[in-house]
């Protein structure tokens, strides 16, 4: 079964969320970039949603902190990722299935950084054990 | 009297959210928890009916909320924004804009007019069919007032070669048979886009459409097998310059084909007309640097329709790139006329038309009816992604659209447009969309009005200073 990955990107942080698919190297894994205004969009319960559609990997890119267009956004995101974590790992599921990288506009080698981590992070997770459980876990992203 | 021609519109649901043109950022850390949260009183409870999009990923919230920025203006902490979506504003090209496919979605979904609020803060004019204007003035006669009916507003064209004159013999009868003739209900064809996923699955939600309508579907020849009778008298096939075979058992089964230009049409259409005499023949001719001078030369020579198609974003082709679809409609037209052939031709247009007052705009600069191409794959949820060309999947799954719900989210898409035809048909005071055809008269083009109003009132002297800049 292929595997998947969902980015949400921060605008700002990633102009051109087509320079995301250009650097992935996951081969047959499939990537979505989705650009969104700012990292605070995303909240947490989209974040365990998405993971439960089931998407074997989520992560987030935000600008720095102190360059964040909405002042807090970027801070809130990373409190969001640690309480998803957090959460995760409460109920039983790997926290690392959810990430955050933070990155400066404009820096294309740590945005390939950044991508090339992604790649090995899900590669070394494998499939998302909810893949197992299909059913499960649609009834459980439908509610 | 014949019955009134209507459209019957049906609301159809998108499969997919359409993605809202602004998005909420919900900081709720840092919540007083007021005794009355302002996302308690949100007018359309957006906050309590939010979901999530498996398909897409988002929160359903955007899609519910009007823009009325109440939760934004009331929340104490100021933890509630609003942002343009980023997802929204990337989602097709510069013509065809992110505002375009949403009125294209909604009227399919609806079948009613986009009415986008009080107001316009958009520019004065634009470029192609944006610099000019329908004359409105008779918008507050109440006779003539559009899709309310006080007074019918017809909408039908004919397709086909109208003779200049006739001739009788010592009898009385006609000495020649009347050449046939196709009357439409609206002057809109539809026309199978080239692309969008499963073009076979398009096809038939295109044909069935078009029964529906009572109008045409133009459909490639190659892609046709067998269509059932009732079909068979709505369906164009069109055919490449080397595909027309006259032994083709669907040429005796429509009333119209189609066929590509090119340099012994001519021929070929007297061959079909021998064999097949009502039969009526259009050709499709490119919209390049030679195309009033062979839409002129194929009427001369007896052409009966002439189908002229330009580029997706309504510019010409070839050496015509950097002419609007308007103009070079206005050529062929003034041309026809001048050699006094105009009416005996129908004149089809193709390319660019996305919009409900393009249509009308076309037919004004010399048009009998339009082809509507693209946005009818974008009436079944079509983000112009181009996936489909690229061998990807689609995201909105045309491909698994059934042809029942496909059809009628086109015939909607059409019964918005077809009201906002009479709309400013009877804002025009026109009682009928033939009358409409080269009608510049009730025009006002922006180049014009620049020359002859604006241009006395505003222009200075060489050298002489405007009254703005500082002396």
């Amino acid at each position: 079964m292929s595997m998947e990955v969902v980015v949400f990107a921060c605008q700002q942080a990633v102009p051109e969320p087509e320079a995301v698919k250009s650097l992935w190297r996951g081969g047959e894994v499939r990537l979505r970039v989705l650009p969104e205004p700012c990292s605070s969009k995303i909240e947490a319960f989209q974040l365990l949603r998405t993971l439960a559609t089931p998407v074997d990997l989520v992560w987030v890119i935000s600008c720095e902190e102190h360059i964040c267009r909405y002042d807090e956004g970027s801070h809130r995101a990373g409190g969001r990722m640690a309480y998803t974590k957090k959460y995760l790992a409460e109920i039983g599921l790997e926290p690392a299935r959810v990430g955050r990288s933070v990155l400066t506009p404009g820096d294309k080698s740590a945005l390939a950084a950044i991508v090339a981590e992604i790649s090995g992070r899900v590669q070394a997770l494998g499939s998302s054990p909810l893949r197992q459980a299909p059913k499960a876990a649609a009834r459980r992203s439908a509610k | 009297m014949p019955a009134k021609y209507h459209i019957h519109v049906r609301s159809v649901p998108p499969r997919f959210s359409p993605l809202a043109k602004n998005t909420i950022i919900d900081w709720a850390e840092g919540c007083l928890r007021c005794a009355r949260c302002v996302k308690e009183q949100c007018p359309v409870d957006a906050y309590r009916k939010r979901g999530f999009d498996r398909s897409q990923f988002v929160d359903t919230i955007d899609q519910l909320c009007r823009d009325c920025y109440r939760c934004v203006q009331g929340c104490p902490r100021e933890l509630i924004f609003k942002a343009s979506n980023p997802q929204y504003s990337r989602i097709g090209n510069e013509y065809w804009t992110p505002e375009i496919l949403a009125a294209t979605w909604y009227q399919a979904e609806s079948g009613k007019i986009p009415v986008s609020g009080a107001g316009y803060g958009g520019p004065f004019s634009g470029p192609g069919f944006d610099s000019f204007w329908t004359d409105m003035s008779e918008i507050v006669r109440p006779t003539r007032d559009g899709i309310h009916g006080r007074e019918y507003i017809s909408t039908s064209v004919d397709v086909g070669r109208k003779p200049m004159f006739l001739t009788f013999d010592s009898d009385g009868e006609l000495t020649w048979p009347s050449p046939p003739l196709l009357e439409l209900p609206l002057p809109i064809l539809l026309a199978a886009p080239s692309l969008g996923a499963n073009p076979g699955n398009i096809q038939d939600i295109i044909t069935h459409a078009a029964l529906e309508l009572g109008t045409l579907a133009i459909v490639a020849r190659e892609r046709l097998t067998a269509i059932p009778k009732k079909t068979a008298s709505l369906v164009m096939p069109s055919y490449t310059a080397g595909s027309l075979d006259l032994n083709d058992p669907l040429l005796a089964q429509v009333r119209i084909m189609e066929v590509l230009d090119h340099p012994g049409v001519l021929e070929q259409m007297e061959m079909v007309k021998k064999r097949y005499p009502d039969l009526i023949i259009s050709v499709k001719v490119p919209a390049d640097g030679g195309v009033v001078d062979r839409v002129a030369e194929l009427t001369a020579a007896g052409a009966e329709a002439v189908h002229v198609y330009a580029s997706e974003e309504a510019r010409g082709l070839g050496e015509s790139q950097g002419m609007h679809l308007k103009d070079l409609i206005r050529r062929c037209h003034l041309k026809l006329v001048e050699n006094k052939l105009r009416d005996t031709v129908t004149l089809l247009v193709s390319g660019g038309i996305a919009l409900a007052e393009h249509v009308a705009k076309a037919i004004i600069c010399g048009a009998d009816a339009i082809i509507a191409d693209l946005p009818l794959l974008l009436a079944l949820e079509c983000r112009l992604c181009r996936q489909c060309t690229k061998g990807g999947k689609c995201p909105v799954e045309i491909d698994t659209l059934t042809v029942r719900r496909g059809a009628q989210r086109m015939v909607n898409l059409v019964g918005a447009w077809n009201n906002q035809l009479l709309e400013i048909m009877g804002a025009m005071g026109m009682r009928e969309v033939r009358r409409l055809r080269g009608e510049v008269g009730r025009a006002m083009f922006i180049e014009d009005l620049e020359k002859e109003i604006f241009a006395p009132l505003f222009a200075n002297r060489e050298g002489e200073l405007t009254k703005r800049e500082p002396t």
